[in-house]
């Protein structure tokens, strides 16, 4: 037990920061959802009008959940709960494989299980300190709901779908590990996996049938699905715990599966080995560039693939969204309240949707220019630039991918998006805004590229958290500030709010500054990296 | 290229370099001429590693002047590395590149592929000398495998400068015979080796000169033999039959300890005719003479022995062991 214990120990101490942001971040996106609700759609007419549009229309029901009814508790379920659970599900995968498959990679699981831990004890730690994160996170989320004025026992269940999805993607992420040589890998697999889990209870809640006027019952593939199942418990109307059965059991099924293969295999070793490669290097890679393609292009291309889904919602959704509208002008006049008039219909909520697209674009550009500060503490950027490789080119190289990046990201969006416009008969002038909406982001976009550069040159060792911060807090003012109810000043610090909007006023100002501010972050990080040393770990 | 053989292809005066309050070098002299193979030496945390991250141009000097070839590192680090290869001491590897295609890249980078055949040649032979598998990717790789690649890397490209630190903490004793022998190839085609190292006998059997570093300042600097002069001669006898009466007639003796059934004492080089003389009329046994080891000279510098004057006889001395050393004299 005492093994146990500081095994235990050092898991808490190591997380304690980054649990404390997924916590509180889980526990305030409820409470700010809770509130947005109560200020934005107080009148039950207009949650009611809502959730007819919804009905009608199933891409939104894919980007929102399942309706049951037009109580305020109920529509708050309904927008942000499957948020919640697919934030459980990413902290539990990273934790799962950060304590697992993470140690064993780097070499410190080997210190630890040639103690009297032995091999077992580490992946029971992991499971223990698992299991307490997601019932913190199930409390925080309940008490949020609470504080943001929602009734006591629909909060609770809610908080217990929360964990309940969360354990179950711990269950999956401990297993990808096993199966998988790196954390890279095994946290790429069970991403990928809690993407699907959202993308199949999408699916399913948009193939439902509605059973009342307000009301939708799932199609199967919901049930396929642990985000699904926390959205079956129907909190604030049935309050039913059963389905989190499923991922209880789920996660029990996983485990097993990781206690017997874990007794049979060596340490370090996994199910997929590792694959030999080419013993010498295609022509391409010779250069700096060459390298930072070849170390990413796979990255880039999942991000791509991110904005394709994207547009393929924005193609789509259009113009399901015109027919519906077409029948009832209410529900024009409530969506045009949501999502800001100007232009039509369908090029509000192409413009909308893009700017998600952005957002993975920045997300996107942001990763490919950290990557430099990991080269960095590795130390394969010294062994670099000890060949004639400037530092100056060797930042340029990076710059270039970024921004090939962000434009790839956006091209795919763009085009997939053109193409489901095209195929549901749109005329040929929407495919022309389906293009506009994607280079409009690109300002916003290159600002995060310059900025993280500037940061990696400035501050190397905060550049990664720093970097990614600014992602988020970009994404929650501008794209989440007016459903929070932000003040105008507080949305207007993040770039997404500047983007231009696709045949609304135009804002040539945004995109004058926005430009300016990437040409002088990146000038400045080029200029500032030749005078800056190595650094190391 | 008459410039390149008067002017020392590095030569660094005064080096300083701070890290907030730590003085990681604090004056650091090192000249290093053509065609030499220069032994860098000091324990660990001496600031070797730093002093090379400024001679390639990486880190910045806080003080002092270190030119490369006659130029500044830090100004003209792309001219310079056009120049040289170099191994870092611990070497990490992209963790999805094979070793062969690093080896690669980084063989294009310093323009060594141009001529695809014969460096498809230097390559394989490299490869097959250091018994290496160039397909697995980079994160399964040991350490000593991880230094393959970047040894391959610096050996497969000819340069002019060759700086290699600690290059062989990671090899097994064969692989080390295969590196030394690489040296040995690259210097006699007109390499200037620079080789940072603690393991002593390897810097004996390479090195030229060697110059050693304490606490981020030069402690010694010569050949070899001019290093062997500031040490004395160890020599040990059985001591069987002896008395203190009769050690004591032996002439210049230092730091004279009786254990285990050996005499042991050292004496200066220059007093070594006499002390000869003496231990013929001694009729020692089982002689043995041991020229100072590069070993004595770091431990001069490191080692926590008393320095200077220790009384003979008194206690048991620190010194190393000095029976299974290569070059011993027996008789």
């Amino acid at each position: 037990m005492t093994a146990l214990r500081i095994l235990l120990g050092q898991r808490l101490r190591r997380d304690r920061l980054q649990l404390l942001f997924w916590i509180g971040g889980t526990a305030l996106l409820a409470l700010f959802a809770a509130v947005a609700v109560a200020q934005s759609y107080g009148d039950p007419v207009a949650r009611d009008q809502i959730l007819a549009l919804a009905i009608s229309s199933p891409a939104i029901l894919v980007l929102r959940g399942l309706p049951q009814g037009g109580g305020l508790a109920a529509f708050v379920f309904f927008e942000i709960f499957t948020y919640l659970a697919l934030l459980a599900g990413l902290m539990s995968t990273f934790l799962a494989v950060r304590h697992t498959r993470g140690d064993e990679e780097s070499g410190r699981a080997e210190l630890v299980e040639a103690t009297p831990a032995a091999r077992t004890l580490p992946t029971v730690a992991t499971l223990v300190h698992g299991i307490g994160a997601n019932l913190v996170l199930g409390l925080a989320t309940a008490a949020a709901l609470v504080l943001g004025g929602l009734e006591l026992r629909g909060s609770f269940v809610t908080g217990a779908a929360v964990a309940a999805t969360g354990i179950a993607f711990l269950g999956v992420g401990m297993l990808s590990a096993q199966f998988l040589r790196t954390s890279r890998g095994a946290n790429g697999l069970s991403v990928a996996l809690v993407g699907l889990a959202f993308v199949l209870r999408g699916f399913g809640d948009a193939l439902g049938t509605p059973t009342g006027p307000l009301e939708m019952t799932s199609a199967w593939p919901s049930w396929l699905s642990p985000i699904g199942w926390g959205q079956q418990t129907s909190a604030y109307t049935s309050d039913t715990l059963i389905p989190l059965l499923l991922s209880l059991g789920l996660a029990g099924v996983c485990l097993a599966a990781v206690f017997a293969l874990q007794s049979r295999r060596d340490s370090g070793a996994s199910l997929v080995a590792e694959r030999h490669g080419r013993a010498d290097a295609r022509p391409a890679l010779s250069s700096a560039f060459g390298l930072a393609w070849r170390l990413q292009w796979g990255t880039i291309l999942a991000w791509a693939a991110g904005g394709a889904a994207f547009g393929y919602l924005a193609g789509t959704l259009a113009s399901l969204v015109q027919q519906a509208a077409g029948s009832d002008p209410a529900i024009v006049g409530t969506l045009e309240s949501v999502a800001g008039a100007g232009g039509s219909l369908t090029q509000t909520l192409i413009g909308a949707l893009f700017a998600f697209v952005g957002a993975l674009a920045a997300a996107c550009a942001t990763q490919t220019v950290v990557r430099m500060r990991q080269e960095e503490a590795a130390g394969t950027a010294e062994l670099l630039l000890s060949t004639p490789v400037s530092r100056g080119r060797w930042l340029a190289g990076y710059l270039v991918l970024g921004a090939l990046a962000v434009l790839i990201v956006l091209a795919a969006s763009a085009l997939v998006a053109a193409l489901g416009l095209l195929s549901a008969g749109e005329d040929a002038a929407r495919i022309g805004d389906a293009f506009a909406a994607a280079a409009a982001q690109l300002p916003a976009a290159l600002v995060y590229l310059g900025v993280t550069a500037l940061l990696f040159v400035l501050v190397p060792r905060a550049a990664i958290a720093a970097g990614w911060s600014l992602v988020a807090l970009g994404i929650v003012l501008g794209n989440f500030g007016g459903l929070l109810g932000l003040p105008q000043w507080l949305r207007d610090l993040s770039p997404f709010t500047h983007t231009p909007v696709v045949g609304g006023s135009a804002d040539a100002g945004g995109v004058l500054w926005l430009s300016a501010i990437a040409v002088v972050a990146i000038g400045a990080s080029v200029v500032l990296l030749r005078r800056r040393e190595l650094g190391t770990a | 290229m008459t410039t390149a053989s008067v002017t020392p292809v590095i030569q660094a005066q005064g080096l300083e370099k701070r890290f907030g309050r730590v003085h990681a070098l604090a004056g650091l002299d090192l000249s290093v001429s053509a065609g030499e193979v220069h032994g860098f030496l000091g324990p660990n945390g001496a600031g070797k590693s730093t002093a090379i991250r400024i001679l390639l141009g990486l880190a910045r000097a806080t003080g002092g002047t270190a030119r490369v070839f006659g130029r500044d590192p830090w100004a003209d680090a792309v001219a310079l590395h056009r120049r040289l290869g170099y191994v870092p001491g611990d070497v990490t590897l992209w963790p999805n590149l094979t070793g062969g295609e690093a080896v690669d890249l980084l063989s294009r980078l310093r323009g060594g592929t141009a001529d695809k055949a014969a460096y498809a040649a230097r390559k394989k032979r490299l490869v097959e000398a250091f018994d290496f598998d160039p397909t697995k990717k980079g994160r399964a790789y040991s350490k000593g495998n991880r230094q393959k690649v970047a040894l391959i890397a610096a050996f497969v490209t000819p340069a002019e400068l060759l700086i290699l630190d600690e290059p062989t903490s990671g090899l097994d004793p064969l692989m080390e015979a295969v590196f030394e022998g690489e040296v040995h190839r690259a210097a006699g085609e007109g390499s200037t080796v620079l080789l940072s190292s603690h393991i002593l006998s390897e810097v004996e059997q390479l090195c030229d000169r060697v110059t050693i570093i304490r606490s981020g300042r030069t402690a010694e600097t010569g050949t070899l033999e001019q290093l062997r002069h500031l040490t004395r001669t160890e020599i040990a006898f059985a001591s069987e039959g002896m008395s203190p009466a009769r050690l004591a007639a032996i002439p210049g003796a230092h730091d004279l300890t009786v254990t285990g059934g050996r005499v042991r004492f050292t004496a200066d080089t220059d007093g070594l005719p006499a002390v000869l003389g003496a231990l013929a009329t001694l009729a020692v046994r089982g002689l043995t003479v041991a020229p100072p080891s590069l070993e004595e000279l770091f431990l001069r510098h490191y080692g926590d022995r008393p320095a200077e004057g220790a009384s003979p006889g008194a206690g048991i001395g620190t010194g190393t062991d000095a029976g299974h050393r290569p070059g011993d004299a027996a008789s």
